[in-house]
C-alpha cells in the first residue's frame, strides 16, 4: 500500500513539475533582457515587458478588464444555453435530436478560418459585425460544444431520478431546481463555465475578423507579440493572461461557494 | 405527458439558432471553394481549385502527416489524461488546489506553448544547457534534434502538454460523480479500489472519455499554429497549407484555402461520422445511468 | 420546470437583443465632401473633432508606443483628431475589406491601412482603396520626391497616388564580430562562411517575408536584378532566369542548419536563434535593428550589420486609405502629418527607421533634425545604405519564386 501511494505521489509530482516548469521559464523570460547559450539564468534583466503592460501607455490593463467582462458574459450565456441543450438531449426524445447532437460538435471540427470567412459577411448584413454582440455570439458558438459535452455527460451521470422522487415527495418545480438539480450539476457547471471562459478569452482570429478591430480583447493585443518573437514582451503578456484567468476562476468559485452549498467539496478549495 | 412534448424544443431553441448561423457560415465558406467570391469578381462555380490541389504531389504526404500527428498526440493525451484523472479522483486530490494547476495548461494559448517548447527543447534550449553544464554534451549540435523534424516530436510533446490537463479536467466531474456514488457503493460491498475502478468507474466513464478523445482529435486536425511553429518545412499539414493560401497576398488564392479546408472538413466529417456510429451504440445501450 | 425554462429563454433572448443594440458605437459619419476638393483647409476643418483608425501589424512594441505616445498626442493637439491604433495583420485587414465589399458596406471602420508590396497590389486590383489622394497632401508635395522610383512604383507596380510613403526599409545581414570576424560581401563568400561555421547559418522558410527577401537578394547577387523588372510572370520563364541561384542555394544547403532539410518557420525564430547563439548569422529588413536590439539588450554590443557589395534589396512601406473609410478627411490629415519633417525625424530618431522625405527638399533647420540622429552601434550610415540599394522585383514574381524555392531547394 505504501509503495503504491509513494508511486502515485511521484506521478503527481512529475505532473505538477511538467506543468509548472514551463511557467517558471516564461516568468523568467518576462523580465529577461538577454538569455543566450549556454547560460542557465539570463545574462541581463529588463523591465520592458512590465512597462508595456503596466506602464499605462499601451492601454493593456483597460483592455484586460473589458476582455474579462466579455468572456464572463460568454461563459454565462454558454452555461445557460448549454445546460438547457444537454438536458434536452439526455432526458428527452424529440425530432431532430440526432441533428442537434451532430450540430453541436461541428464547431470543434471546422477550422476557425472557414467559419470566420463564411460568417463574416452574414454578420455584416445582420449589422452585428464590428460589435461586441457579434463577437459574443461567435465566441458562444465556439464555446458551446465543450459546455454541451460536459453538461451532457454530467446530466447523464446524474439522471433525473432524484428529481422525480423529490417531485413525488411533494417538492415544487422551483424547489427541485434549486435544491436538487442545480447542486448536483454544480461541478459540471463550474468546469463548463471555466472552459467557456477560456475559449472566449483565448480567441484571437474570430475576434479579429468579426470584431474588426473595434472590439479589442487582450488576446488581440497579445498575439502579435507572440508572433513577433519578442520573448520578453510575449512572456510578460502571457503571464498576465494566465494569472488574470486564474484569479477570475478563484474569485468565481469562491462566489459560487458563498451562494450555493455544496457537500461534495469538488472545486471548492 | 403531452405538455412536456414542447419542453425539449424550447430547450434546444437557442443552440439550434446558433447552429444554423454556424452552418450558414460554413456553407458560405465552402461556396468560396467552388470559386464563387463576388467581391473578387468570381461568379462561376468551378471545380478547378480542387482539381489543382489534387494534382499537387504533396497532398498525400500532407494528409498523412496531419493524421499521424493528430492520432498519436490525441491517443497519448487521452490515455495519460484518463490516468491522471483517475489518480486525482481516487486519491481524493481532485477536491484540492491541484485542480487549479490542472487548469493552467488549458489557459495557455498554443502559440505560447510553442514558444516554451522551443525555449526548453531546442538545441540551444534549457534542457540542452543543463546537460551542457553537467558535462553530458559538448556542444549544441550534440543535443538531439527534437524539433522541426518530420517525426513531429516537438509538436506531439506540445499537444500532450496541453491536452492531458484538458482531458483530465473534462472528465473529472463525471468521474468524481460516479466514483462517489456507484464507486463507493461497490467498495462498501467489498470490492477493492482497483477492481472498482476497472469494472465500474472506467466503463461508465467511457462515453465521456470517447467524447474527450474526439474533441482533442478533431481540434488537432484543424489547428495550424503548433505544426507551423514546431514542424518541418515539408511536408506541411493540411491546415498549414490552408492558412498559407488564406494569408496569400493575392486574394484570388482564397478559393484554394477554402478548397483545402473543404478537404480537411470532409476528412474530419467522415471520421466523426464513423465515430458517432460507434458512440451511438453505447448511448443506445444505456442512455443515462438511471436505466 | 417548463415555466422556469421558458422564462430563462425569454430572458436570454431579451439580453441578446439588448446587447445587440448596445454594442454598436454610434459614430456619426463625418461629411466627406472634403474628399472632393483639393483644398486642404476644408479637409482640416472636416477632420476636426473626429477619430481616425490606423490598421496595421501590431507586433512591434516600439512602433506601437511611438504611435500612441508621440504621433497621437501631436494630432490631437494640432488638429483635434483622435488616432485609434488597431493591431491587425494585413491579411486579416484585406479579409475584412473583402467581406465588407461583398456585403456592400459603404461605411466601414477602417480608415488608414499600413500596406505595401503584394498586398497593395491585391488591394488596388480589387478596388479596396480610396484615391488618388497624395496630391491633396501639402507635405507630400513639399517633401516627397514624386519622381523617385519608389514613390511611383511599389514592387514595380504603379502607385498612382493610392498610397503615401511611411518609412523605408532595407535588407542587411547581421552577425557578431566577437563570434565571427568575417562579413561575407557576396554569395561566394557567404558559401565559404557557411562552410566554416557549418550548421550555424540558415534563413527563414519562404514564404516568410524576410526569408523571401533574402532569397531574392541572393538571386539578384548572382544573376542581377534588371531583367526582372519586365519579366513575364510565368513559372518556366522565372525558373530559367533564377536557375543559377537555385543551384547555389542547393549547394548551400549542405552547410546550413539542419542541412537545409528544414528551415525555421519565421524570421522571429531565426532572430531568436541568433540572439541565443544557435546561429552565427541573421538577416533583417530593418537596417538599424542591430542598434535597437543592442539597446533592448537582446543582442550583445559586438553585433553589427553589413551589406553585400552589389547591394541589398530595399523597399518602402506605405499608408493607404480604405475605399469605404468613414473618415477620409481625417485619414488624410493623419497621413499628411506623418509626412511632416518633424514626425519623420522623430520616427528616425526613436525607431531608427529610414525616413521617406527627400533630404534635398528639407529646409536647413529641418535637415539638422535628421543630421543629429545617431543611428547607434553596429550600424551603417544612411548614405552608404542608400548607395547600395537594389529595387524590389515586381509583386507577381514573388509568389512564383517562393513556390520554386519550395519545390527545388527544401531538403534537396
Amino acid at each position: 500500500m505504501n509503495n503504491k501511494s509513494i508511486f502515485l505521489k511521484l506521478l503527481i509530482m512529475t505532473f505538477i513539475f511538467s506543468v509548472l516548469s514551463p511557467l517558471v521559464v516564461i516568468a523568467v523570460w518576462s523580465i529577461s533582457g538577454r538569455w543566450s547559450w549556454p547560460r542557465i539564468l539570463p545574462e541581463s534583466l529588463s523591465l520592458r515587458g512590465v512597462n508595456e503592460l503596466f506602464g499605462g501607455y499601451s492601454g493593456a490593463m483597460q483592455v484586460l478588464g473589458s476582455s474579462i467582462v466579455l468572456s464572463l458574459i460568454v461563459a454565462l450565456f454558454a452555461v445557460i444555453i448549454g445546460t438547457m441543450t444537454a438536458r434536452a438531449l439526455v432526458l428527452y426524445d424529440f425530432h431532430g435530436k440526432q441533428l442537434i447532437k451532430f450540430g453541436t460538435i461541428l464547431p470543434i471540427i471546422i477550422p476557425g478560418t472557414v467559419f470566420a470567412m463564411g460568417v463574416h459577411v452574414l454578420l455584416i448584413k445582420m449589422g452585428l459585425a464590428d460589435t461586441a454582440a457579434g463577437v459574443i455570439i461567435v465566441h458562444l458558438i465556439c464555446a458551446l460544444p465543450y459546455v454541451i459535452k460536459i453538461m451532457t455527460d454530467i446530466t447523464a451521470a446524474f439522471g433525473n431520478r432524484l428529481e422525480e422522487q423529490a417531485g413525488v415527495l411533494g417538492a415544487t418545480p422551483r424547489q427541485i431546481m434549486t435544491n436538487v438539480t442545480l447542486p448536483s450539476l454544480m461541478p459540471g457547471l463550474i468546469s463548463s463555465a471555466s472552459m467557456a471562459y477560456i475559449m472566449s478569452f483565448s480567441q484571437y482570429f474570430l475576434t479579429l475578423i468579426i470584431g474588426g478591430g473595434n472590439v479589442k480583447t487582450f488576446s488581440v493585443m497579445m498575439v502579435p507579440y507572440l508572433q513577433s518573437g519578442d520573448r520578453t514582451i510575449a512572456a510578460a503578456y502571457s503571464m498576465v493572461f494566465v494569472c488574470s484567468s486564474l484569479i477570475v476562476f478563484v474569485v468565481f468559485e469562491k462566489a459560487v461557494k458563498k451562494i450555493g452549498k455544496d457537500e461534495s467539496g469538488y472545486f471548492f478549495a | 405527458m403531452r405538455k412536456l412534448k414542447l419542453a425539449p424544443y424550447i430547450l434546444v431553441l437557442p443552440v439550434a439558432l446558433l447552429s444554423l448561423l454556424f452552418i450558414a457560415g460554413i456553407i458560405n465558406g465552402l461556396i468560396q471553394s467552388f470559386g464563387i467570391i463576388p467581391s473578387l469578381g468570381l461568379t462561376v462555380p468551378t471545380l478547378q481549385y480542387y482539381i489543382e490541389i489534387f494534382r499537387r504531389p504533396e497532398l498525400l504526404a500532407s494528409i498523412g502527416i496531419t493524421l499521424y500527428i493528430s492520432i498519436v498526440s490525441s491517443l497519448a493525451a487521452a490515455v495519460i489524461g484518463v490516468l491522471l484523472c483517475a489518480i486525482l479522483v481516487t486519491t481524493g486530490m481532485a477536491k484540492g488546489k491541484i485542480m487549479q494547476i490542472v487548469k493552467v495548461p488549458i489557459l495557455i494559448p498554443h502559440t505560447v506553448v510553442a514558444l516554451f517548447v522551443i525555449m526548453i527543447f531546442s538545441q540551444s534550449g534549457l534542457l540542452a544547457r543543463v546537460l551542457f553544464e553537467l558535462g553530458l554534451i559538448s556542444s549544441q549540435e550534440s543535443f538531439p534534434s527534437l524539433l522541426y523534424t518530420s517525426h513531429g516530436m516537438g509538436i506531439i510533446f506540445a499537444y500532450i502538454w496541453k491536452e492531458v490537463p484538458f482531458v483530465a479536467f473534462f472528465l473529472v466531474s463525471v468521474m468524481a460523480n460516479i466514483s462517489t456514488t456507484l464507486g463507493e457503493a461497490a467498495e462498501n460491498l467489498g470490492a477493492s479500489k482497483w477492481k472498482t475502478f476497472i469494472n465500474i468507474t472506467l466503463p461508465l466513464c467511457m462515453p465521456a472519455i470517447k467524447n474527450a478523445f474526439l474533441i482533442v482529435f478533431a481540434y488537432s486536425l484543424g489547428a495550424y499554429e503548433l505544426p507551423f511553429l514546431l514542424g518541418a518545412t515539408a511536408p506541411k499539414t493540411l491546415p498549414i497549407q490552408a492558412f498559407i493560401e488564406y494569408t496569400h497576398p493575392d486574394l484570388l488564392h482564397r478559393p484554394y484555402a477554402m478548397a483545402l479546408n473543404g478537404i480537411l472538413f470532409f476528412i474530419s466529417f467522415v471520421i466523426v461520422l464513423l465515430y458517432f456510429k460507434v458512440l451511438q451504440q453505447d448511448v443506445g445501450k444505456n442512455g443515462g445511468l438511471h436505466e | 420546470m417548463k415555466k422556469i425554462f421558458q422564462s430563462t429563454l425569454i430572458l436570454v433572448l431579451v439580453l441578446i437583443l439588448l446587447t445587440a443594440g448596445c454594442g454598436k458605437t454610434a459614430t456619426p459619419s463625418p461629411a466627406t465632401t472634403g474628399t472632393n476638393t483639393n483644398d486642404f483647409e476644408t479637409i482640416l476643418k472636416e477632420a476636426r473633432g473626429t477619430s481616425v483608425s490606423f490598421y496595421g501589424w501590431g507586433g512591434d512594441d516600439s512602433r506601437n508606443k511611438w504611435l500612441d505616445t508621440v504621433v497621437a498626442p501631436e494630432l490631437k493637439k494640432k488638429y483635434d483628431v483622435t488616432l485609434k491604433r488597431v493591431p491587425m495583420d494585413i491579411d486579416q485587414i484585406l479579409s475584412k475589406l473583402s467581406g465588407e465589399k461583398q456585403a456592400g458596406t459603404t461605411n466601414g471602420s477602417v480608415d488608414i491601412i499600413w500596406i505595401n508590396g503584394e498586398n497593395f497590389y491585391s488591394a488596388k486590383e480589387n478596388g479596396y482603396l480610396y484615391g488618388p489622394f497624395t496630391q491633396k497632401l501639402p507635405n507630400y508635395l513639399k517633401y516627397i520626391d514624386a519622381n523617385a522610383a519608389e514613390m511611383k512604383y511599389d514592387f514595380a507596380y504603379p502607385i498612382e497616388g493610392l498610397e503615401a510613403p511611411y518609412s523605408k526599409a532595407q535588407m542587411v545581414m547581421i552577425n557578431d564580430s566577437a563570434v565571427t570576424p568575417e562579413t561575407p560581401k557576396n554569395t561566394a563568400e557567404l558559401l565559404e562562411y557557411a562552410k566554416k561555421y557549418k550548421g550555424k547559418v540558415t534563413y527563414p522558410a519562404l514564404p516568410d517575408f524576410t526569408g523571401s527577401a533574402f532569397v531574392r537578394n541572393i538571386i539578384c547577387d548572382i544573376v542581377g536584378y534588371e531583367q526582372f523588372a519586365t519579366m513575364k510572370a510565368d513559372k518556366e520563364t522565372v525558373k530559367q532566369a533564377i536557375m543559377p541561384a537555385i543551384e547555389y542555394l542547393k549547394e548551400l544547403n549542405k552547410y546550413l542548419w539542419n542541412e537545409g532539410k528544414t528551415f525555421p518557420a519565421t524570421s522571429a525564430q531565426v532572430n531568436n536563434m541568433f540572439a541565443d547563439g544557435e546561429l552565427a548569422l541573421n538577416m533583417s529588413y530593418e537596417p538599424y535593428s542591430v542598434a535597437t536590439s543592442i539597446a533592448k539588450g537582446t543582442y550583445k554590443s559586438t553585433a553589427r550589420s553589413f551589406l553585400f557589395d552589389k547591394g541589398m534589396i530595399g523597399n518602402t512601406n506605405y499608408m493607404a486609405i480604405a475605399q469605404n473609410s468613414p473618415n477620409k478627411s481625417g485619414a488624410m490629415v493623419v497621413i499628411n502629418e506623418i509626412l511632416s519633417a518633424e514626425i519623420q525625424a522623430s520616427q528616425f530618431s526613436e525607431l531608427k527607421l529610414l525616413p521617406v522625405v527627400d533630404y534635398n527638399k528639407l529646409s536647413d533647420t529641418e535637415k539638422k533634425l535628421f543630421d543629429s540622429v545617431t543611428t547607434g552601434t553596429g550600424t551603417i550610415a544612411q548614405s552608404t545604405l542608400l548607395s547600395k540599394r537594389i529595387p524590389e522585383m515586381p509583386a507577381k514574381l514573388v509568389p512564383i519564386i517562393e513556390q520554386i524555392w519550395q519545390e527545388e531547394v527544401v531538403g534537396k
